[in-house]
């Protein structure tokens, strides 16, 4: 292929592949008119940057449009756009949705509760949507490339979010820590990114896979293995998973409320897809050898795709059209193949497995003798973190017997971390307007708020049961349909653990309630009345509502998860 | 182990030579004092990672010449020479934060959220 045809093919492609790009294109149109609005006195009074921000996520939302391709008869065929660095299909399509409408409701809370004023609101609102592109690209990598650019996007930003607040000294050693330990994390997952592109090859997640099935890395398996450790190490920081989780409470307790609530649903909702991505990217082999694309791919323009693919080898199909598990290794039979692959997803099952106990065992342990409600709920977030990688091992386990329960599996997970955003934003929202009345975020400045304040007390309570996973609340849904998965794949030791966690939270949880509920309200300041007829009190029945009514109709939200993962397992 | 010491220059050589800077820069994150040493860590730890990639890269210390990492590997440490740039400008905009809020870099003084 000559020079001139392969600048052809490139153009070719990058245009076909704006298209399926478009919503993370609008981010970055809001990002650049939002840079340039600043610097003129006119556009700095006349358009609120809240208002800008909120506009381009509402329209990339929009265009996004998830309703439309993950009803139950969709039917979006996986497609990697940018010769192979991104890939588009319906599982990117619901998690551009729930990290876009999640950046939505972060910029609705923090416009409500007033986090950035007038002159720190366009690099607030900039840092925001930087965040939500980079989340965005870290749910449909597949490159290693990708994988490590979309971590740094999506963290830098957050880095610095969480030392927003300028004057106050917690909050700077939080981005600090916060910071620190993230590079450090980043740096490892790049190092054993590089020793498995090196290994195998070749950086395209499909291709490593394939290769790994072939066996070229049987002469080097203590090398995988270690590696696919370094690689886990980035991952495990960016879901606050245990080894790697001190770095958790120290930040939600010194960023602001609104901030943390931002970091605990969007960052993990990313960090998880990319997981899955990643997982099964390398335990998930495609059929037919990749084609490299400068050998000739279907990205290229009509006529120009004829006279290349005959120019290659024909038989050899390229990866974007891959559809399900039945035309990957799987389906043919291979048997030496098989057994590689199955080795790789058994060792990636066991880990996450063991890395999932742990962290939620000790998520719900070190949550008891927290006295700052913002560090109860930093607990909260890591034990929560434990019960959502749980469906990961059970269906990393469950793939070779049997496809359709491990694409439930991560149905399973995409439904709760919907449902998580509707808890994890409603608490931290309480608790950000909470703060503002009172001016304090220990547990017991929270003493006695049922007299005065009685609407918000319930709605809390209601998201703290939520969180618990008591019927018939939306938490227990999610719970269900995660152990659910966990007994289709026979890992009954995982599930035992889960459930004793659960039993283990109620506690610490049912503090708050009863602080707030029955002990006394503190005599040396009248108590805070906060109403729910209000701008703050609305946001709060927003996101209490979903989690009451959610268990009268569930099955579309849980529809789309399915459709989202029918495809999924064709990477 | 010693034919590494007297072969000719090869992949392993590469290798060899990024692990130690990745392992030093390890050893500079975990034990500085001073928050600027932590950074000087952290750009180690990433260019240790990008010598493996330039390594891998490489045409001249192939292993294997069917399946080469060839331009990926080159490309991908160009990007990631960029990304620790723009990582290294964030946390010395956080330092200089932490600075102005405690009149110290040292990071042990970091210690009022209880760990």
């Amino acid at each position: 292929m000559n020079y001139e045809q392969l600048v052809q093919s490139v153009i070719g492609d990058t245009a076909s592949s704006l298209e399926k790009f478009l919503p993370e294109l609008v981010i970055c149109g809001t990002i650049l008119l939002m840079l340039l609005s600043r610097l003129f006195k006119l556009t700095r009074q006349m358009i609120p940057s809240w208002l800008l921000a909120g506009a381009g996520v509402a329209c990339a939302f929009a265009i996004a449009e998830p309703w439309k391709f993950l009803s139950a008869g969709a039917t979006l065929e996986r497609t990697e756009i940018f010769t192979g660095m991104l890939v588009h299909d319906a599982f990117t399509v619901y998690f551009r949705a729930v990290l876009l409408f999640t950046t939505l409701l972060f910029i609705m809370l923090a416009r409500i509760s007033r986090l950035a004023d007038q002159e720190n609101g366009p690099d607030f609102y900039t840092l925001v949507l930087g965040a939500a592109l980079g989340m965005c690209l870290m749910a449909e990598a597949n490159h290693l490339l990708i994988v490590f650019l979309a971590v740094e996007m999506a963290s830098l930003p957050s880095y610095t979010l969480a030392g927003i607040l300028k004057g106050n000294r917690q909050s700077s050693e939080a981005s600090m820590k916060y910071a620190v330990y993230g590079a450090g994390a980043a740096g490892v997952m790049l190092y054993g990114t590089s020793l498995i592109a090196g290994i195998t090859g070749s950086a395209h997640l499909p291709t490593i896979a394939w290769r790994l099935a072939e066996g070229m890395g049987t002469d080097y398996q203590l090398v995988l293995v270690l590696s696919g450790l370094m690689m886990l190490v980035g991952l495990a920081f960016k879901l606050s998973a245990v080894p790697f989780h001190f770095w958790c409470p120290d930040v939600f307790e010194g960023a602001s409320a609104e901030v943390a609530g931002f970091l605990s649903v969007a960052s993990k909702a990313a960090a998880l897809a990319l997981l899955v991505r990643l997982t099964i990217g390398f335990a998930v082999p495609p059929a037919n050898e990749p084609i490299p694309f400068a050998a000739g791919e279907v990205a290229a323009p009509a006529s120009l795709a004829s006279e290349v693919l005959n120019q290659s080898q024909a038989s050899r199909r390229p990866v974007a059209h891959v559809r399900s598990v039945a035309d990957s290794v799987d389906a043919q039979n291979k048997p030496a193949e098989m057994i590689r692959v199955s080795q790789i997803r058994t060792f990636l099952s066991w880990v996450i497995g063991v890395l999932a106990a742990v962290t939620c065992t000790f998520g719900n342990l070190a949550a008891y003798g927290q006295t700052n409600i913002k560090r109860l709920l930093a607990y909260s977030t890591i034990a929560h973190a434990g019960y959502m990688m749980m469906p990961i091992a059970a269906g990393l386990a469950i793939m070779t017997e049997n496809p359709v329960a491990a694409s439930e599996a991560f149905a399973a997970l995409l439904l709760y971390v919907l449902i998580y955003v509707f808890m994890n934003m409603g608490a931290f929202g309480i608790i950000a307007f909470i703060r503002n009345a009172v001016g304090g975020e220990q547990i017991s400045d929270y003493a006695g708020l049922v007299r005065s304040s009685p609407g918000w007390v319930v709605c809390f309570s209601a998201i703290l049961f939520s969180l618990i996973g008591l019927p018939p609340l939306a938490g227990f849904m999610g719970k269900l349909v995660i152990f659910a998965s966990l007994v289709d794949a026979g890992m009954y030791w995982l599930l035992f653990i889960g459930g004793v966690n659960t039993a283990i939270s109620l506690f610490y949880y049912l503090k708050v309630v009863r602080v707030m509920t029955f002990d006394p309200g503190p005599e040396d300041r009248s108590p805070p009345r906060l109403r729910l007829v209000s701008v703050p009190g609305v946001f709060t029945m927003l996101m209490t509502a979903p989690i009451l009514l959610l268990i009268i109709q569930w099955n579309g939200l849980y529809q789309w998860a399915e459709t989202a993962c029918r495809t999924v397992l064709g990477n | 182990m010693t034919e590494i010491l007297t072969s000719p220059v090869g992949l392993t050589h590469y290798l060899v030579v990024g692990a130690v800077m990745f392992v030093s820069g390890v050893v500079c994150m975990a034990t500085k004092r001073n928050a600027l040493g932590v950074l000087m860590g952290i750009e180690l730890v990433l260019n240790g990672a990008n010598l493996n990639f330039v390594a891998f890269g490489s045409n001249f210390l192939e292993r294997n010449p069917t399946y080469q990492l060839g331009l990926d590997g080159q490309i991908i440490s160009l990007f990631v020479i960029v990304l620790a740039a723009a990582e290294a400008a964030v946390a010395l905009a956080i330092v200089l934060n932490f600075y102005n809020n405690h009149l110290t870099v040292d990071v042990d003084r970091a210690d009022e959220l209880r760990g």
